[in-house]
């Protein structure tokens, strides 16, 4: 009798991570951390910053950076080749860069709404299309991770288009996952406020209201949200399609 | 393009709140937690703001935050034309 895990092709850790918005907060982190994991990173932002530049200096071998507005899909395109040229072929994707919201959804400009869709939603679904091509034509087998947020599926005023960009990322999550019949693991990782962006709209009494209902006691920092981003590009967990909030529960 | 005075702006204002049964008082210096004028009659007024002038006024939220009596309001809406 043959044991099914012989017949099941699982999906191998990442190797060569394509990582959008790279170049501070999160994505910076979550850069450093695969580097630091001994993961081959490509990473792209609107502006390299010198810590992204410093950690390329520092990774020579299993880094590429670069200036891409992740808007721009031919130069993401020309990124990406770029890229596995000098870092072999892509097999993981870390769907990051993303435009914020701080405006009532009455006062938003139009375009406005149009440039938070097209970076938050439309880009990373052309960029993923991209990428994933590119598995499927060289016979590789991939995992994708896309940052989402809490407010994809709580409510909060100032963010509508934001949130609706968010949620469609959700979405889009199950139905690659769907799609791409585990040849592709497809999940979402979803923060709560990082303290740092709360800090900047919120005052202090604000700020200690919301930790004082989060039951962990304090708000997430991107330290805690690196590890589960690693954990579903890298370890063999067969969890697929899913939304992970990671918030101390404040949700809930 | 048509810019409504602060004084026009301020008739506008005292007609949100004659809506809810409230009062605008004279003062520039009243509290709006006191008045009773919430984030909601702000976008209220500067979108009736927006149908006399016939421009649309877009903000981001920081903006609002730092609103807190009736005179905030009327000099932020009259600054937010201007733009």
């Amino acid at each position: 009798m043959s044991d099914p895990a012989t017949r099941v092709q699982l999906v191998p850790p990442s190797s060569v991570v394509l990582v959008s918005g790279g170049s501070r907060g999160l994505g910076l982190a979550i850069v450093t951390d695969l580097l630091e994991a001994g993961v081959k990173v490509a990473a792209f932002a609107r502006t390299v910053t010198p810590e992204l530049a410093k950690l390329a200096d520092a990774h020579p071998d299993r880094s590429h950076v670069g200036s891409v507005d992740v808007t721009d899909l031919a130069a993401a395109q020309a990124f990406v080749r770029a890229a596995e040229e000098r870092l072999g072929p892509i097999d993981g994707i870390v769907n990051n860069a993303a435009v914020g919201q701080d405006s009532l959804h009455v006062h938003t400009a139009i375009a406005d709404i149009a440039r938070i869709i097209e970076t938050n939603l439309t880009a990373p679904l052309q960029l993923t299309r991209l990428a994933v091509r590119r598995m499927l034509a060289q016979g590789l087998r991939g995992r994708i991770v896309n940052i989402t947020s809490i407010c994809a599926q709580r409510g909060f005023p100032g963010l509508v288009a934001y949130s609706a960009t968010k949620g469609g990322m959700d979405a889009a999550t199950r139905s690659l996952a769907r799609e791409l019949g585990g040849r592709v693991l497809v999940n979402a990782v979803a923060p709560g406020f990082f303290a740092s962006e709360m800090s900047a709209v919120l005052g202090q009494t604000q700020l200690d209201q919301i930790v004082r209902r989060t039951p962990t006691g304090h708000l997430t920092e991107p330290e805690e949200v690196v590890p589960v981003v690693r954990m579903l590009l890298r370890e063999q967990t067969n969890i697929n399609g899913q939304v992970i909030v990671i918030d101390g529960a404040a949700s809930i | 393009m048509k810019e409504l005075s602060r004084a026009q702006i301020r008739d506008l204002m005292g007609q949100v709140l004659k809506n809810q049964g409230k009062v605008l008082p004279d003062d520039d210096a009243a509290d709006l937690r006191e008045v009773g004028f919430r984030s909601l009659d702000f976008s209220e007024l500067a979108l009736r703001v927006e149908d006399e002038t016939g421009e649309e006024l877009n903000f981001d939220a920081p903006g609002l935050r730092r609103i807190a009596t009736v005179g905030d309001v009327l000099d932020f809406l009259v600054e937010l034309q201007r733009q």
